[in-house]
């Protein structure tokens, strides 16, 4: 019988969250690539969007959707768009961010979000992740990189931004 | 608690479809997982020999902002009519898995309820959860952080540890404070200080020759410039009985230590990382019977392999895992701890020189060495002496090279070269040594803006265990949402002609938004898995598997 609880609480929430859908960033003590501890709020674009990427060393989709990224960076700095990469690396592999958006020559913002809380926060289960916000509030979120998402994204950011600057 | 969980989801139904709160209302937002499978017989490896050859593990995890600092979260799993296979037996039916009430301002965050909380590197406390890997040592009890200003930051923890749907017995109390003295320097380099202490209580079992409480005090230093970065871990755990035999033993008590080192160098196109790590009798489990269960169940600490995490199918089949503990097998079979290290190199040659391309190319190298820790050990009279430096015998190495090339706007290559030396009879427990060499070549073509092509070669060649391995995977998106693929694994070299098997698996992945499903039919060889976009460890298995992953918001 507790299955059917389980069904009917899903069943519900699906319905009522597709009449309200409206999200803000969280805040999260997160940390910076030196240490630091930062209000997750504190990474937000306020002029404009942000876009946080969650990522980590080992996934090999994350980095190809990063590297893709930093392909096109030049094209996106023009923008008015704040990319923030948010490492969940655990203690395991956090060593190796630095080193690696350095040797990758990474342009972009990167910060630590070591334990999780971030992402929990969010309810990511699985990267990569992708999260758009206007102002404080999540307007696009994806799950998985395949190729060429990367424009995909890009394309939505071009018509979302032109409506911040309008 | 598993009794509890109607009224609760039903108050939360109505909560969550009444008009009544709209604040609670639009600050509500949760997420659904599942993964379920139907086991099938298989020639091969075996018919399924268990009870429920379908299986299912479901997450819900509603979280709703009450007011600006009140929060509340509850988290339901639901494991009907089975967990699915390499799941912990205490994962069992549908009930509330985690809850708390969160209260946060800019000063204090304090929370009643299961927590997720690390100290330092984890080394002395890290309760987490993964799913994949059927993790949740969450605690239950108070979590309190004041953070007094922006230099020092102040955490107190009180409570048992989940296992399962079930709570260990005995409880965990930990202090620790951050201290940020950056500002000493004038430059903008950091400086932060890491006391902890972490005391975990068991009156289950006890002995004279040591107390019901094992204490555990660490000291860390995070240094930090521009170019550079050091950071140092020590940590010192009190007198603690070991495990002998799936006993413990009254005689046999030692205490415990870690010492982490770990510096970087950094600048435009270069970064070098090396850590050098020495673990010695460092588990610590919430029950002290809980030492060394296959489910990671109870662990207080996080104690992780330092090598590098692979993620194609034939770099994981001989995956180093640390050895932290004392186990005293057979006079020939002595361990009381691992000491090594682990390189990093990375190097972008840069756009538009002769090596770099027109693209520029990514290089990738990584090396670590893991040895038992040297010393005097007494098998007879169950006692040892370690020595600070030098090494034992040797558990595991492994170099690896990657270099990523992007040819032109559609074509990529990753080509990553793996050479291992892996101590079947010292990490596993079991015998032999096993040498080998590994090339994987990945290949990524786009055929227009949404759909393209990858495929992976994989070869690893060895004398030793099961000999040579051959693998594939090819992956096809057809748009922006769709992705199918194929891969196999086969253990050509198999001296063993029964056990020359294919690992064969066919399955897609509909992606939208952030609604992931995934189909999958073959057989799992176990290990993690990176396909559509998403990484995950499976179970050795054969059947037919399906996920679903969503949220609302």
């Amino acid at each position: 019988m507790d299955l059917n609880y389980f069904k009917l609480t899903i069943i519900i929430l699906f319905f009522t969250h597709s009449i309200y859908s409206q999200t803000n960033i969280p805040s999260i003590y997160i940390k910076t690539l030196n240490g630091k501890s930062i209000n997750s709020k504190s990474t937000l674009n306020q002029n404009g969007l942000t876009v946080y990427s969650f990522w980590a060393t080992w996934c090999v989709p994350c980095i190809n959707e990063l590297d893709a990224i930093h392909n096109e960076f030049d094209k996106w700095e023009k923008t008015n768009v704040k990319l923030v990469a948010v490492s969940t690396d655990d203690s395991r592999t956090k060593r190796r961010v630095r080193p690696l958006i350095n040797g990758k020559n990474w342009k972009f913002d990167v910060v630590l979000d070591e334990n999780q809380k971030f992402k929990r926060a969010l309810n990511i289960s699985g990267i990569p992740h992708t999260i758009v916000v206007r102002g404080s509030e999540i307007i696009y979120r994806r799950i998985g990189y395949k190729p060429g998402d990367e424009s995909n994204l890009y394309d939505f950011l071009l018509k979302n931004s032109k409506k911040v600057i309008d | 608690m598993k009794k509890k969980i109607s009224p609760l989801l039903i108050l939360f139904a109505v909560l969550n479809s009444s008009f009544i709160n709209s604040q609670l209302l639009k600050n509500l937002t949760s997420s659904y997982e599942s993964f379920s499978a139907y086991y099938l017989d298989d020639s091969k490896t075996g018919n399924f020999n268990y009870d429920n050859r379908f299986r299912s593990n479901n997450y819900l995890n509603i979280k709703s902002i009450i007011s600006e600092n009140w929060n509340l979260e509850l988290q339901i799993e639901s494991y009907s009519p089975d967990a699915l296979l390499n799941y912990s037996p205490n994962l069992k039916d549908t009930g509330v898995s985690t809850f708390k009430f969160q209260y946060v301002n800019e000063k204090i965050d304090f929370t009643i309820g299961n927590f997720y909380q690390q100290f330092g590197s984890g080394m002395i406390l890290r309760s987490w959860e993964d799913r994949n890997l059927g993790i949740n040592n969450s605690i239950r009890g108070i979590n309190a952080n004041y953070r007094i200003n922006d230099q020092i930051n102040l955490t107190a923890i009180y409570g048992s540890q989940k296992k399962g749907f079930k709570y260990s017995k005995g409880y965990i109390l930990g202090f620790d404070t951050e201290i940020d003295i950056s500002q000493i320097f004038k430059n903008n380099s950091t400086f932060i200080l890491g006391l902890s202490y972490v005391g975990r209580n068991d009156n289950e079992t006890t002995g004279t020759t040591y107390q019901n409480t094992t204490n555990l005090y660490s000291a860390r230093i995070d240094f930090s410039s521009s170019s550079y970065y050091t950071n140092i871990e020590i940590i010192s755990k009190s007198k603690d009985p070991i495990m002998l035999f799936q006993k413990l033993s009254d005689n046999f008590v030692k205490k415990g230590s870690a010492f982490l080192f770990n510096t970087g160098f950094i600048k435009n196109g270069f970064g070098a990382d090396i850590t050098f790590r020495r673990l010695e009798n460092m588990s610590i489990y919430s029950e002290r019977i809980a030492f060394g269960n296959t489910f990671n169940e109870s662990i207080v600490n996080y104690l992780p392999a330092l090598t590098k995490q692979h993620d194609y199918s034939l770099t994981n089949i001989y995956t180093y895992q640390s050895q932290p503990n004392v186990a005293f097998i057979d006079p020939g079979l002595i361990k009381v701890g691992e000491t090594g290290l682990q390189l990093d190199l990375y190097y972008f040659m840069k756009k538009e020189t002769s090596l770099g391309g027109r693209y520029g190319t990514n290089l990738a190298l990584n090396a670590s060495f893991w040895n038992n820790i040297d010393g005097s050990f007494d098998f007879n009279n169950k006692n040892y002496s370690t020595k600070f430096f030098g090494n034992g015998e040797k558990y595991f190495s492994e170099i690896s090279l990657e270099i990523r090339k992007k040819w032109s706007p559609k074509l990529d290559n990753i080509i990553l070269f793996v050479n291992q030396f892996y101590n079947k009879k010292y990490i596993e427990e079991k015998s032999g040594e096993i040498n080998s060499k590994i090339l994987v070549i990945e290949t990524t073509y786009k055929l227009n803006k949404n759909k393209s092509l990858k495929l992976d070669l994989q070869n690893m060649s060895t004398k030793d265990d099961n000999k040579d391995w051959l693998a594939f995977g090819l992956e096809y998106n057809l748009n922006s949402a769709l992705s199918l693929y194929v891969s196999d694994m086969y253990n050509y070299g198999n001296t063993i002609k029964e056990n020359k098997i294919h690992y064969y698996n066919l399955g897609a992945s509909y992606n939208k938004g952030i609604n992931r499903y995934t189909i999958n039919y073959g057989r799992q060889r176990g290990g993690l898995i990176c396909y559509g976009g998403i990484c995950r460890y499976v179970p050795e298995s054969n059947g037919l598997s399906f996920g679903v992953t969503t949220s609302f918001f």
